[in-house]
């Protein structure tokens, strides 16, 4: 269970000094980072973990949560003003956001928007509190094989549900492997796929590659469709919402709240998920389902509550068990391991204080992006105008400098640079990148802990089926593998349908 | 028969042959018309930005040690903003010129992260 006196110690060092500037200046970055189409919360933490090299763990830490939270919330302020979502996650705020927007409520729906993320975070938040230790207890019981069993649950998860074709994942995945491969043997200490090169004997540089994969390849996308960006011109009014219309939006933080802590939970399955299974429950319950998506407050404020519900979610597996929960929380692990802090059961045991100031700092983060996202709600409204001809270039900048900022040699620049076009092809041509950054972190995982579990039980592979935890779940990642198959056969089918559709109409 | 586990080549060969085997599967779909629809082919104005801004990146990488932080970054944020059709020259020229000195104050001067100083050394 969470310790009282030891969460009330990390509000107290997670509210003071140098982390509360931290804590406020990520989350002000991610909400313009979420703002602004095409930029992602994953990409804003890659941007600025070098940023966080100089600072101490935890003030490096509040300031990446910050920024995650803020970028998730940020995401719906384009969705409502230009229908463009922020991030992908707010693709579902557009249903209703944007039709208030059109009504002259832009203010209204923003305002909604914001207190309605904040009360899905600060509950997601609350959960995980309460949550991680639990699971964590719970976790001391693994082994190798159990760990093994975790990693290819987990891969795949991220293979399979990732993108909408599962062979383009599964191919991505084992790319990932492959890579997570190059280095030092883990058991024998052999050199593997380093090409006589002295700097690839420690392996990949992870943050490097990191940056290139999630920030540099959408900013090489930025360059291709950057004629097309559209522009804000509503003014915003009557923003912060009054008690009247938050009480409207209850039913729907009843529903969004563990919706997306529950969605947050599983792997692979992020904030956008959350999300349209918040939004499409609240409408289905509403006595009025015929009002969403023509401008029912409801309908944002499922949208937005559940993204940001989301949240808790996804560090959770991250923290307890050293799975990220998305390609944002992969970031976030890389940065913990960075500040020399190791995710999983044993960060309890070793670092408790460390764990409860990351709980109330994911709490504190929620409550100041509302602060932030209400005081300033009219300039990052304006944020989404700025010029891209100078936001990109400025993007290619910050992530160069800071991968170069890493090790400061040339090494880890030119893997970004690279890992950053590799990325932009594979987001081309429809290859999810996600679980090639996954399977690196799960690759060496699972690489590790089966080779151990062999060695410990002596040969004997049929351990992994009759350990009971193991088994289950070696099960749920064999279940999980075959409804991604059927679904990506329904999606062929419909798209097969809707083109004969289209085919039928323009031959008419 | 189970495999020499010792050996540290056992499961990167794995992982290959699934690799194969799982692109010999996206090749069956391709020819037999079972894939999903790709977006259309990079032409035109879209396709020299991104190439010209890859060119450019890759030439940065390529002389920023030799040359230093500043003394790059300049031509090279120069060259990404034409590639991008900025023609406004006062805007690019102060762009050019306040984004690597305020880059390398932040980063040299404020976090102690020194950047290649190059020509400068």
């Amino acid at each position: 269970m969470v310790d009282p006196s030891l969460l009330l110690h990390g509000f107290g060092t997670v509210l003071s000094g140098y982390n509360l500037v931290a804590l406020v200046l990520g989350s002000f970055f991610g909400i313009i980072i979420g703002a602004i189409p095409g930029l992602t919360a994953t990409m804003g933490i890659a941007i600025l973990v070098p940023f966080t090299f100089g600072m101490t763990p935890i003030t490096g830490i509040v300031m990446l949560l910050g920024i995650y939270t803020g970028a998730i919330y940020g995401g719906g302020i384009a969705s409502i003003l230009i229908k463009t979502p922020g991030t992908p996650a707010a693709a579902a705020t557009v249903f209703d956001g944007y039709p208030m927007a059109q009504a002259g409520l832009a203010g209204k729906a923003i305002g909604i928007a914001t207190i309605s993320s904040g009360i899905g975070g600060t509950f997601t938040a609350l959960g995980l509190a309460f949550f991680a230790p639990i699971l964590a207890n719970f976790a001391l019981r693994f082994s190798a094989p159990e760990y093994f069993a975790l990693a290819v649950f987990g891969l795949a998860v991220t293979i399979t549900l990732s993108g909408r074709s599962p062979v383009k994942g599964v191919i991505s995945g084992l790319l990932g492997l492959l890579l997570a491969m190059i280095g030092l043997d883990p058991m024998g200490g052999f050199q593997r796929f380093t090409f006589g090169f002295a700097e690839l004997t420690g392996g990949l540089s992870f943050v490097p590659m990191l940056i290139g994969l999630f920030a540099l390849s959408e900013g090489f996308r930025q360059v291709e469709i950057i004629l097309t960006a559209p522009r804000v011109s509503a003014t915003l009014k009557n923003i912060l919402p009054t008690l009247k219309d938050l009480k409207e939006c209850l039913p729907a933080y009843l529903r969004a709240c563990p919706i997306g802590l529950i969605v947050g939970i599983t792997p692979a399955i992020g904030a956008d998920t959350a999300a349209f299974l918040s939004y499409a429950e609240t409408k289905r319950a509403s006595k009025k389902p015929e009002s969403f998506g023509k401008g029912n407050p409801a309908g944002v404020a499922a949208a937005q509550c559940g993204e940001n519900a989301s949240t808790g979610g996804d560090v959770l597996p991250m923290i307890t068990l050293g799975i990220p929960g998305d390609a944002a929380t992969a970031v976030l692990m890389g940065a913990l391991t960075i500040h020399n802090l190791q995710p999983g059961p044993m960060l309890f045991q070793a670092h408790p204080e460390v764990v409860h100031q990351i709980f109330a700092g994911m709490i504190s983060a929620n409550v100041v992006f509302v602060i932030l996202g209400l005081i300033f709600a009219r300039f990052f409204a304006q944020v989404i105008n700025l010029d891209r001809k100078y936001l990109v270039p400025l993007i290619f900048i910050t992530c160069m400098v800071g991968s170069y900022a890493i090790n400061n040699v040339l090494y880890d620049l030119a893997t970004c640079a690279i890992f950053g076009f590799l990325g932009y092809l594979m987001i081309r041509y429809d290859y999810p990148v996600a679980p090639m950054v996954l399977a690196q972190i799960l690759g060496s995982m699972m690489e590790s802990n089966y080779r151990r579990a062999v060695v410990m039980f002596h040969g004997d592979v049929t351990l992994f089926f009759t350990r009971p935890i193991a088994l289950t779940i070696l099960a749920l990642a064999a279940f999980t593998t075959f409804v991604a198959v059927r679904r990506q056969r329904q999606a062929l089918k419909q798209e097969a349908a809707q083109l004969a559709a289209l085919e039928e109409s323009s031959s008419q | 028969m189970l495999p020499d586990l010792g050996n540290p080549a056992w499961i990167p060969r794995g992982v290959a042959v699934l690799l194969f085997g799982a692109a010999l599967l996206l090749l069956g779909k391709a020819l037999t018309g079972r894939s999903l629809t790709l977006p259309g082919r990079l032409v035109g104005a879209d396709r020299a930005r991104v190439l010209w801004v890859a060119a450019l990146t890759g030439v940065y990488v390529v002389i920023i040690e030799r040359l230093g932080f500043m003394t790059a970054t300049a031509p090279y944020l120069f060259g990404f903003c034409l590639a991008l059709g900025e023609r406004r020259w006062t805007r690019l020229i102060l762009f050019s010129v306040v984004v690597p000195v305020a880059t390398y104050l932040v980063f040299d001067r404020a976090l102690n992260v020194p950047l290649p100083r190059g020509l400068f050394r």
